[in-house]
Order: C-alpha cells, then structure tokens, then sequence
C-alpha cells in the first residue's frame, strides 16, 4: 500500500493541472507517527505534501459536505460507500466529485502497535506484507500487517471502492472467509442484565468529547441532538445514563447508513469500541433486509422504503 | 413497594391507536388507568429519542402503537 | 434496544385501528399486566435533579 503514495500524488498533481477540479482532499504526514492527518490540496505544486500508508483510517467522506467547489477526493472502500450514502440523501452532487479509488489492505490500529510495543515509537513504516516500528532508542521491531489491523479492517469485506472515477492501482481480493459479526452474536446470546452490564462497564470511560460524532461522515446535522437545549434530550454531564442515551442514540442515528469504517473508534481518545453499537444495527439490516449501506447508487436505503414482506414480529 | 403502579408513556398515533383510544372512552369501556397518553401525528412521528427520553424521565414502559 | 439491556418488555408496539377500541383495551391491559410483571423501571432513569 505504501507504494500508492507516487501514484496519489502524481493524479493529484494531474488533476489540478488541468483544472478539473478546485481541490483535492487526502492525507499528509501526521506530526506523531501513525496519525496520518487530511489534507486540503489547492495547488498543483503542493501535491507533494500527500502521502497514502496504512494510516490514513480517517474516512475523508466526512470533508465533502456543505462545499461548492469541485472535488477529487481520495476513497478507500468504506470512504467510498459513505459518499454514496452522502449522494443518496443529497449532501454532496456526484458531477462536483472527481472519485479517486483507492483498493485498500486495511489500516493498521494505532493503539494496537502502541500497546504491543515496549518504549517510545519514533516512526512506522511498512512493506508489502509488514509494519516496521522504529523505536527512539534506536531498535527496531516488525508486526505481521494482519495481526495489526484496525479491527473494522480486519473484518471487511468492501476493500474495494464500489464508485470512482479512476483507480490509484488494481483492485485487490476480497477477503471471503470472515465471520463479521462474532463479537455481536457474543453479546446477543447474554442475557438483558449482562447486556446491561456490559455496556455499562463500555460505555463508562466515555469523556463526552464527542469525537466519534464529529470523525462520523453521517454525522452532518447542523445541531446535533446532544446540543440542542429545548427540548434538552440528555444532559450535559458525566451522568452514566446521559452517557448511554448519547451513545445509543447516536448509533440509531446511523442505522442502515452506517459502512463500519471505523473512524468513530479510531477517534475516539479513551479506546471505547462503539461499533458494538452500529454493528448490530448493520447485521440487522443485512438479516432483515439484506441491506448494505452505500453499495449503489441505485437503490433506496432499507429505511426508507416499504415492502409489504418486511419483518414486522414486534408489532401486536 | 406493594402500592407501585406501572407508568406507561403511550406513543399513539392521531389517526389509528388515539382514534381507538377516543373510542374506547367514548364507548365507556374500562382499561388500566396506567398509560399516559402523548398523542403523534403518525407513527412516524416517533423516534428513538423519545423512546429513551421517556425511561431516563421516570417511566416504567413505552408503548409506540400506529 | 434490547440489545443494549433494555428489558424486551419495557417497549412495546402496536397496530390498532381506529374502529377498534375492544383491541385498544385489550392491548393496555395486557402490557400494563407486564409492566407490572417486570416491576420498576430502576437502570434508566437518571437520579439525580435536572438541570434544565
């Protein structure tokens, strides 16, 4: 994947040259390894500045709403599904976008290589099928890239782009032999008070910081429901139950919209896994309704539309 | 503990379930006295915040009826 | 819901239609029968004061 960075900056570079679009968006060299950031190109002579490695898990999707100019934007395969989201419900034109499909190998989890590695990380680096970590003392470990992957990355199964206008390379294998919904089944099999329990000891580091809304690509609303003070829907506070309904709600919010991208845990400071949350919710839809979020262009979201078959077991 | 009654918040719909209630009154008919009633335009009206905000206030129940 | 530790019987839907209010009373009794089964609502409700 490293490789991809000549590549990304030379269509960059081709892209603004001719004008075909005012921006691109992709990522540059982060100040702290491993936290690649986004980057807002304008020029062709900055084209430079874009680097593409395994830690670009940020989903850029997030950066193309409320703008005018035309855009080229960079998209993994999660990145990808979420513009199609972000065309489907009217947030971005699809003719303002110039698609730069990316095939993806997955993204390396950060805190998983911190928490593996003993001393102070000064950079990482990868090949082909390693992720090399030098330390600041001068030695050096290497991590098998698999072991490493976030663990959204891990488990996907749209490593490619579904909508783009040119590729950065060939696309790559799918991965078939995944079982993506373990953890939720686990959680599904306890009983109401273990569940309760669990997302109580989950969700109780939360900081409220709001990191997770804000990495969110469907989380676009002008005023968040933890903002608005009338009627006030939950309290500002470190209450656990506040922190719950936040937590909840916000992953109603993204039911059948969601691609499990990821960047809500990978945002999120205190380590919380809420995609136990979102995940659910998609392998509902998938069971329900065999509905996968951002897949075409051509089809309306399992939650808005009615079909007289659809399951309705909980109505009386 | 012995003398605790169940507080029902009831999401009802104008046209199907608040209809049914209206009726039901109407007609006189004798139900449980522990549903507290917020009428909806639709049932499409509801959303899971209300749902959630109804147990963070106190309730012991929500009913969502179309 | 009940994923995250609601209890299933704390939520509940319906379909009635305005002509039947025999259903209407039927339905109230029986969910507040369960209600009742389940007890107190005590996990949810925030305890402290609200600051409005």
């Amino acid at each position: 994947m490293i490789a991809y960075t000549d590549k990304v900056r030379q269509i960059a570079r081709r892209l603004l040259e001719e004008s075909r679009v005012e921006m691109v968006i992709g990522f540059r060299k982060g100040s702290q390894p491993m936290m690649n950031e986004p980057c807002f190109i304008r020029k062709a002579e900055d084209a430079d500045k874009l680097v593409w490695d395994g830690n670009c898990g940020i989903n850029l999707a997030n950066y193309l709403t409320g703008r005018n100019e035309k855009i080229a934007v960079f998209a993994k395969g999660c990145d990808s599904r979420n513009i199609v989201t972000h065309i489907i419900e009217n947030k971005v034109q699809r003719d303002k976008l110039v698609i730069v499909g990316v095939p993806c190998t997955g993204m390396i989890d950060k805190r998983l290589v911190a928490s593996r590695t003993e001393g102070e990380i000064e950079s990482v680096g990868e090949n082909a099928d390693k992720v090399v970590v030098k330390l600041s003392d001068g030695g050096s470990l290497e991590y098998d890239r698999r072991e490493v992957l976030q663990g959204n990355c891990a488990l996907c199964v749209h490593r490619n782009p579904v909508i783009y206008d040119e590729l950065v390379a060939d696309l790559v294998e799918e991965q078939t032999d995944v079982d993506r919904w373990a953890d939720v089944r686990e959680i599904e099999e306890m009983d109401t008070e273990q569940r309760r329990r669990f997302f109580e000891d989950l969700l109780a580091p939360c900081i409220r910081c709001y990191a997770c809304r804000n990495a969110c690509p469907l989380c676009y609303c002008p005023t968040c429901f933890v903002d608005e003070s009338k009627p006030q829907w939950l309290g500002k506070g470190q209450d656990q139950i506040d922190i719950q309904t936040f937590h909840f709600l916000r992953a109603f919010h993204c039911a059948g919209r969601c691609t499990d991208c990821g960047a809500c845990q990978r945002a999120c400071p205190v380590g919380i896994n809420m995609r136990l949350l979102t995940k659910k919710l998609e392998k509902d839809c998938f069971e329900m309704y065999r509905w996968e979020a951002g897949m075409t262009l051509d089809q309306r979201p399992a939650l808005d539309t009615y079909k007289p078959d659809d399951p309705q077991g909980f109505i009386k | 503990m012995t003398d605790w009654e169940p507080k029902i918040v009831s999401f009802l719909c104008n046209w199907c379930s608040y209809g049914a209630a209206d009726l039901a009154g109407v007609s006189r008919m004798e139900y449980p006295p522990n549903i507290r009633v917020v009428r909806i335009p639709c049932t499409g009206r509801m959303s899971p915040k209300f749902a959630l905000a109804a147990l963070r206030e106190g309730a012991d129940a929500v009913w969502v009826s179309g | 819901m009940e994923y995250m530790g609601v209890e299933p019987d704390r939520l509940h839907f319906s379909w009635i239609s305005s002509a039947e209010s025999t259903k209407f009373v039927e339905v109230v009794s029986e969910i507040t029968e369960k209600v009742k089964a389940l007890g107190p609502n005590t996990h949810y409700v925030k305890k402290e004061a609200k600051v409005a």
